[in-house]
């Protein structure tokens, strides 16, 4: 699946036996989103015209030549993943920290918002925790958030709620969501408008 | 390159209120005049050079040096000549041309209507510069239902021709007359550097198959390579080796690239590698 | 059943796959909507003054509605489709075959306008098009929390079938899915479903097939 980070967009695939990669999502044949591909096995495919990578990158199989081992110099870039508590985590670059863990939390949906990371924080009012945003949602559990800002004024929002929350305060969990996503691009709407000098 | 000739528009369908469109950034207006004639006018009001050829409207924003390249097979009484529509696609024009050279995909992007696995092997071809275009030959791939008029699986075998460098013709084995070739084009006009409007047109010998019929069949098949065109990164086309890698089964499109740096055509290309 | 068809409708292409899904043989009655405009012609608009197509004939009955036309495939030879006849589901059910015809308005025409060249106003058509999505997203998750993969049921019924479509297709109007977790995974089920046939535009999901082996230089 497609997955965007600040440093671009990625290609995210899981293999059959569970290991999840986090390629660069750019086929190196002739360019095309690596996320729009298929993975059969360990082996994510290029839908184009089926170059297949290993979760290393390197380049298995190019159907057009059945016969051919391809060079080595065929590769695809890969970012480190790690998977702790149902949350995946990309690193950009060499890392050597361990992702944060929200013990006692799970994932609940991931939603993107039409607005800054701090119009964000605005709107939710709330406090930056260790790592991701306590919210203290009206009428919902406590809701973790952990944002990631994309291109543009866009922000990933990933909303993680407590494990033993039941099925009604998921659901009002999940609204909650919506409207804070309406309220921070309401103010993120108004801040750019063109008479604004906080642009 | 302003002075080659591009399409702008299908001939049958215009009128004296005629169509506004674009030509490498620059809008225009292709019309019928009184006599009904095409008449294409420029940004600035002044009139572009025009011409009607395969269906199409044919104009240029500078002064063609040569006549519109030939298709003799399109004078060839017994053909019916498919004017199948523009798809507008936000690729380079040179990306979209690169397409529909390519034969690898055919199993993935065309699956059980020109290729299918397990039948992706490219067996090899001959590419060569026949009097300035780019010409590939013997090019032989296994098609489930290689045109409209097939029935089961065959190896077709096609010839490429690049006569001009947003423009390709396809010649393809011709089930109901083996002798001869079905003509499939592609006519891209570009729009912008990333935009463009795709003409397929084909001259076939096929008297069986109703016209709205092989209009939908070549439709499918260039919608299925819309999305593909739509996500290629960059969306130019890389002309310096070095950012994207072939293989033995991209000569065509090897030979494609050289050819437009060698006639220095950019429009639509990255040169340098990023 | 006689189907006038254009092979790049979204809306024709439900009635294909309904009937695929639940093996019912259509008459197709191909249509040259582009460049052609037949669908404007006096033929078809004799049977659809409205001048849409899809049009479904079956006797004396014609049907130029997609929903509708689905709901009689399904009422017809596989009333499973349309749910299983409780309150809430047939609410649901009905609730998302209207919608579904916000998704034609929004996402269909900016695809029309950024494909084939039709006139609308683009941006408009974009962030109505978003709003639809993110109200599907959000329909598909709350599904989700009560246990169920589809839009009002725990099995596939019309009315996802109605929204299938335009919504997989939206990249070509410029509208990314990228953002849409739970629909991805609705409409990978849905591909994955026995007989599903593909529209241009929607690829087939090679990993549903094995590797194939292949023995270089035997074609
Ligand atoms: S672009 Fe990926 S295999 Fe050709
Ligand atoms: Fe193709």
């Amino acid at each position: 699946m497609p997955a965007r980070i600040p440093a671009g967009s990625i290609a995210l695939w899981r293999t059959q036996s569970g290991r999840v990669t986090a390629s660069a999502d750019r086929c190196p044949h002739r360019g095309m989103r690596l996320s729009h591909g298929f993975v059969r096995g360990e082996a994510l495919s290029c839908i184009y015209h089926g170059w297949s990578y290993g979760q290393t990158g390197e380049c298995l199989r190019i159907p057009a030549h059945p016969g051919l081992t391809p060079p080595e110099t065929i590769r695809v870039a890969a970012h480190a993943v790690e998977e702790a508590w149902g949350v995946i985590w990309v690193a950009v670059g060499e890392t050597t920290a361990e992702p944060p863990r929200f013990e006692g939390f799970v994932p609940l949906r991931s939603l993107t918002a039409h607005a800054d990371l701090a119009t964000l924080k605005a709107a939710t009012g709330a406090t930056a925790g260790t790592a991701g945003l306590d919210w203290p949602a009206p009428g919902a559990p406590e809701i973790r958030l952990l944002s990631v800002p994309q291109e543009g004024y866009e922000t990933l929002i990933h909303v993680l709620v407590p494990g033993d929350s039941s099925p009604a305060q998921r659901i009002a969990a999940s609204r909650a969501a919506e409207t804070l996503r309406r309220t921070a691009e309401d103010i993120q709407a108004k801040g750019l408008a063109p008479w604004s000098t906080t642009r | 390159m302003i002075d080659e000739w591009y399409p702008v528009g299908l001939f049958s369908q215009l009128d004296a209120v005629g169509r506004r469109t674009a030509l490498m950034g620059e809008p225009i207006d292709v019309a019928r005049d009184a006599e009904g004639n095409a008449k294409v006018t420029g940004g600035n009001g002044r009139a572009l050079p025009a011409c009607v050829r395969y269906g199409h409207v044919w104009s240029s924003l500078g002064t063609p040096q040569k006549a519109l390249f030939a298709i003799p097979e399109a004078d060839q009484p017994g053909r019916r000549f498919v004017d199948v529509g523009v798809v507008r696609v936000r690729c380079s024009p040179l990306r979209a041309v690169e397409n529909f050279l390519d034969i690898a995909h055919f199993p993935f992007v065309h699956t059980d209507l020109l290729g299918a696995e397990p039948h992706t092997e490219v067996q090899n071809y001959k590419v060569e510069i026949r009097e300035d275009e780019v010409w590939a030959t013997q090019v032989k791939f296994y098609q489930p239902q290689a045109a409209k008029s097939a029935s089961g699986g065959i190896t077709t075998e096609y010839i490429y021709r690049v006569p001009a460098p947003t423009c390709s013709v396809l010649y393809k084995t011709c089930p109901p007359r083996p002798s001869e070739w079905d003509v499939i084009t592609l006519f891209v006009q570009p729009l912008a550097e990333d935009l463009c409007d795709v003409w397929p047109w084909m001259a076939l010998f096929d008297d069986t198959t109703s016209m709205t019929d092989l209009i939908h069949f070549q439709q499918t098949i260039f919608l299925q390579d819309r999305s593909i065109l739509e996500n290629q990164i960059p969306r130019l086309l890389p002309l310096d080796p070095g950012m994207e890698i072939p293989t033995r089964a991209d000569l065509t499109s090897v030979a494609y690239r050289r050819w437009l740096k060698r006639r220095n055509y950019t429009y639509g290309a990255q040169l340098v590698a990023q | 059943m006689k189907l006038y068809d254009y092979i790049l409708s979204p809306s024709c292409y439900k009635v294909r796959l309904m009937a695929a899904l639940t093996g019912v043989k259509l008459d197709i009655r191909p249509v040259d909507f582009h460049p052609g405009a037949e669908h404007r012609g006096q033929e078809l608009l004799a049977l659809n003054p409205a001048g849409s197509i899809p049009i479904l004939e079956d006797g004396d009955l014609i049907l130029t509605e997609s929903s509708a036309m689905l709901v009689y495939l399904a009422a017809k030879v596989a009333p499973s489709w349309l749910g299983s006849g409780g309150a809430e589901e047939t609410a649901r059910v009905q609730q998302w075959l209207s919608f579904s015809s916000r998704l034609t308005a929004s996402l269909g025409g900016a695809r029309l306008h950024e494909m084939l060249l039709r006139p609308g106003d683009f941006g408009a058509l974009q962030s109505q098009g978003i709003a639809s999505l993110r109200e599907l997203e959000a329909g598909l998750v709350e599904q989700g929390l009560h246990g169920m993969g589809f839009l009002a049921s725990d099995r596939p019924t019309v009315a996802d079938i109605a929204c299938f479509p335009y919504v997989v297709l939206a990249p070509d109007g410029g509208v990314s899915l990228d953002p849409y977790p739970a629909i991805r995974l609705w409409s990978r089920a849905l591909r994955s479903l026995e007989n599903f046939i593909e529209m241009p535009g929607i690829h087939r999901l090679h990993e549903l097939k094995p590797e194939p082996h292949i023995e270089p230089g035997k074609v």
